[in-house]
């Protein structure tokens, strides 16, 4: 099995004074397609943004390509949810996708290059969002918003995606088709994506792990009662309904 | 309305007002796109503080609020990384501590502090040539800022989490632009005073921003409204002989009400 693209070593987060991750371990290899579940509040988006360096741990330690250093962050594609974004905001597709390319520019003043460019032409070419470039955030439809955040996100190259809550304020069709998209950037790195909402986990999920305060893992597609029950510390047939069942093993007895 | 032209306090009230304008479209923009309208409130009100201590000490009062508001933007930038819950109330207090220590520092000041009334409500007909001089430089400071760090300010104020992960001094660059804030307020204060600082500060932007799909396009369009409103506003202000600053001010809110309203015919049909 190739390196991990990021490891997290038993890693302890508190925030105002109260212990949000406790002891979590999880290392993401290049082909993995991570999908992290638990409830509201269990530390999804706490694990996240300890990751992507935007909180700093209290113990525990976090590699990205085997590196502690800041600047490796550049290598990872950020989808934040979508809630907090200020869609008023002034600003073109075009150069909010280029914006995800300030982490790979060394020359100073910041500027684009023809590299950038390049990347960022890809990219919407990637998401469908081509013909929108020079349009205002603010006069998308949802779907296509989203598209656009994982469009900035493909533009920095990054070895690995990062979702939060991916498809909360998305209607299904749209999710279909996130899906779709997410099933064709696989191969070229690898994915997680952490929800509330285990009803979404769609087939092509390779790892699933279970978050709140510590991470349970498996190295399966498969979510277990027991993981479940540790996870949510509450009988897992109240949150197992209207799960698909590829989801479960087949031998698991729920409730 | 010609021959006022042929007197120089007029001309340069005038290129005073552009100045300021200019200053206003730049920096409104980002006050009004990453919502510091109320830090900004917070900086200008300390200024007083400033004008106050500028007269103790017998300097300029403008050198005093230059020190005095760079300061208070830096300790309010300081605590906003690290209080973010208290933030409002931390600048009602600094904005009430900054007027009250002006005016402990005016009393305490021998004599009588005689164009006090002109810091808070501004009188541009007043700007003497050596404040024109200082606020050309102030001018060419922020626009150059702004063009070196402009890719930098975008990501800061679209999306400071995303500016962290692309490893930019986000801290650095959020001090940086309090800073820039502080020293418009402090061109303005000559222009339209302090109690009226944040209405240039934000209106031209705030109409702006609705015709416009781009930062520097807002920008752009929010230093031609800066110059229409006071050009329109001393030029009523002389007309109708009442003061300039109040006039630049209503000026902007009548025309920031007016562009609203269309704004909601056009969407509302």
């Amino acid at each position: 099995m190739s390196a991990p693209v990021i490891e997290v070593e038993d890693l302890w987060v508190r925030l105002r004074g109260q212990t949000v991750l406790e002891g979590v371990n999880l290392a993401v290899h290049p082909d993995d397609f991570y999908a992290i579940i638990g409830p509201n509040g269990g530390g999804k988006t706490t694990l996240l943004r300890a990751i992507l360096g935007l909180l700093t741990p209290c113990r525990g330690e976090i590699r990205i390509l085997g590196s502690k250093d800041a600047a490796m962050r550049r290598h990872l594609g950020y989808v934040p949810q979508f809630r907090t974004f200020d869609f008023q905001y002034p600003i073109t597709v075009r150069e909010m996708v280029l914006s995800g390319r300030l982490g790979h520019i060394t020359r100073r003043p910041r500027r684009y290059g023809t590299e950038d460019h390049a990347r960022v032409d890809e990219a919407l070419e990637t998401m469908h969002i081509t013909d929108l470039a020079e349009r205002q955030i603010q006069n998308l439809s949802g779907g296509e918003q989203q598209r656009a955040i994982i469009a900035r996100a493909l533009a920095g190259d990054p070895k690995v995606l990062l979702l939060d809550e991916p498809t909360v304020y998305v209607d299904v069709p749209t999710e279909v088709q996130f899906y779709g998209i997410l099933d064709r950037l696989r191969d070229r790195m690898a994915v997680v994506f952490v929800t509330h909402d285990i009803g979404v986990l769609p087939g092509l999920v390779t790892k699933v792990a279970c978050l709140n305060r510590r991470l349970y893992t498996h190295d399966t597609n498969e979510v277990t009662p027991d993981m479940l029950e540790a996870a949510y510390h509450c009988p897992v047939d109240l949150i197992a309904h209207g799960v698909p069942h590829r989801v479960f093993p087949e031998h698991s007895e729920e409730g | 309305m010609l021959e006022v032209l042929g007197f120089e306090f007029f001309r340069n009230a005038l290129v005073a007002g552009a100045l300021a304008s200019v200053a206003c479209g730049v920096i409104g923009t980002y006050v009004v796109v990453r919502r510091m309208v109320a830090i900004s409130g917070g900086i200008s009100h300390a200024a007083f503080g400033g004008i106050g201590l500028g007269y103790f000490l017998g300097i300029d009062p403008l050198i005093g609020a230059t020190g005095f508001t760079v300061a208070t933007a830096l300790g309010m930038g300081a605590l906003q990384l690290r209080a973010k819950q208290q933030m409002d109330t931390i600048i009602g207090a600094v904005w009430a501590a900054g007027m009250a220590l002006g005016i402990l520092f005016v009393y305490l000041t021998p004599g009588f502090a005689p164009d006090l009334f002109s810091y808070l409500f501004g009188n541009i007909l007043l700007v003497p040539r050596g404040d024109i001089l200082m606020m050309a430089i102030l001018v060419v400071i922020i626009v150059t800022v702004v063009a070196l760090f402009y890719l930098e300010l975008q990501a800061i104020t679209f999306d400071p989490d995303y500016a962290a992960v692309m490893n930019l001094p986000v801290e650095r660059l959020s001090l940086l632009l309090l800073v820039l804030i502080a020293l418009t307020v402090v061109m303005l204060i000559r222009v339209v005073g302090i109690i009226l600082v944040i209405a240039l500060l934000t209106l031209p932007a705030a109409i702006s921003r609705l015709y416009t799909t781009r930062i520097w396009s807002m920008m752009v369009g929010a230093v031609v409204l800066g110059i229409s409103f006071t050009m329109a506003g001393m030029w009523l202000s002389y007309l109708l002989d009442v003061p300039s600053g109040a006039t630049i001010i209503l000026v902007s809110t009548l025309a920031y009400a007016g562009s609203l309203g269309i704004e909601r015919l056009r969407l509302g049909d």
